[in-house]
């Protein structure tokens, strides 16, 4: 890859990764709301982000302590994570119930979850687009 | 995942709820008919709905393992249903050609089992989920044409 180690590509990448994520999290959503009436149907979320912010936070130096470690099974106190090691994560909402069917499926919220989940895509592209204007400024 | 999953999950949902409402809509007007012929009067439908899946159910016999098939691939109709819960109301009419002709009920008439206002709620129902799922389609639909723009 072209800017494989750039903060550059790796903006690229973190976007790349995160629109995968908001296509899967739309699908999700899609089959909640296609789901809204049926019986004992429960519903399921996407959590990433979360994760996501915690391996980027894990790669600023933070001032922990570094443990001394002279064995390779040692456990250290402050283990760095690499952000493409963190997935998307489906939950299963299985312990609420909102409609005496058993359904847990809430109409309004699902609605409100697909439209955020619409802005952040676009948001994405938007920020795509703004990076390679970026570097069509330099290449000119 | 696809790009146009989104689109076919959320189209599933306006299949369903498109037949729903044209069984609500075949409920509502049937509510006078006394005479059908299976005999007696018409009995109200409801359809049955089910999450369509991509995975079969028997996957673990362990909660809540089991309970979760993947993401889903949206609803589907598995049978439109007779409710023979509701008894048939009963109105006194004698001079009904379909009048009970003898025994205790005489000079009555079986009506249908319909009620009006639950076809009413249930249809506003299965129109604002037909709604939910356009508005879905329409914002997967932006969502693409915007990923189409990128570095344009």
């Amino acid at each position: 890859m072209l800017f494989a180690n750039s903060s550059f590509g790796k903006t690229l990448d973190i976007i790349q990764r995160e629109m995968d994520v908001s296509v899967l999290r739309r699908e999700v959503i899609a089959n909640n709301i296609a789901n809204a009436d049926t019986p004992n149907f429960k519903r399921s979320v996407v959590n990433f982000e979360s994760q996501l912010k915690r391996a980027l936070n894990s790669e600023k130096p933070n001032g922990n302590l570094e443990a001394k470690m002279t064995s390779s099974r040692h456990i250290p106190f402050y283990r760095q994570i690499d952000y493409r090691t963190v997935g998307p994560r489906r939950v299963l909402d299985y312990l609420s119930t909102s409609d005496n069917n058993g359904n847990n499926v809430d109409l309004e919220q699902e609605m409100m979850n697909s439209l955020n989940n619409q802005l952040e895509y676009q948001l994405l592209t938007q920020a795509l687009t703004s990076q390679f204007q970026r570097v069509n400024l330099v290449l000119k | 995942m696809g790009l146009f999953t989104s689109i076919d999950t959320a189209g599933t949902g306006l299949t369903a709820q498109r037949t729903r409402l044209d069984v609500i809509s075949n409920n509502i007007a049937n509510v006078d008919t006394t005479r059908t012929p299976q005999g007696g009067p018409f009995v109200r439908s409801r359809v049955i709905f089910r999450p369509r899946v991509s995975e079969p159910y028997w996957r673990s016999p362990f909660l809540p393992a089991s309970l979760d098939n993947g993401i889903g691939k949206g609803v589907r109709v598995v049978s439109i249903e007779k409710d023979r819960d509701a008894k048939p109301k009963l109105v006194w009419d004698p001079t009904h050609p379909d009048a009970i002709k003898s025994g205790p009920m005489k000079g009555y008439v079986e009506m249908p089992n319909v009620n009006i206002v639950n076809e009413m709620v249930d249809m506003i129902d299965a129109s604002r989920a037909y709604e939910a799922n356009v508005a879905v389609i329409d914002g997967s639909k932006s969502m693409f044409l915007k990923a189409l723009q990128i570095g344009g």
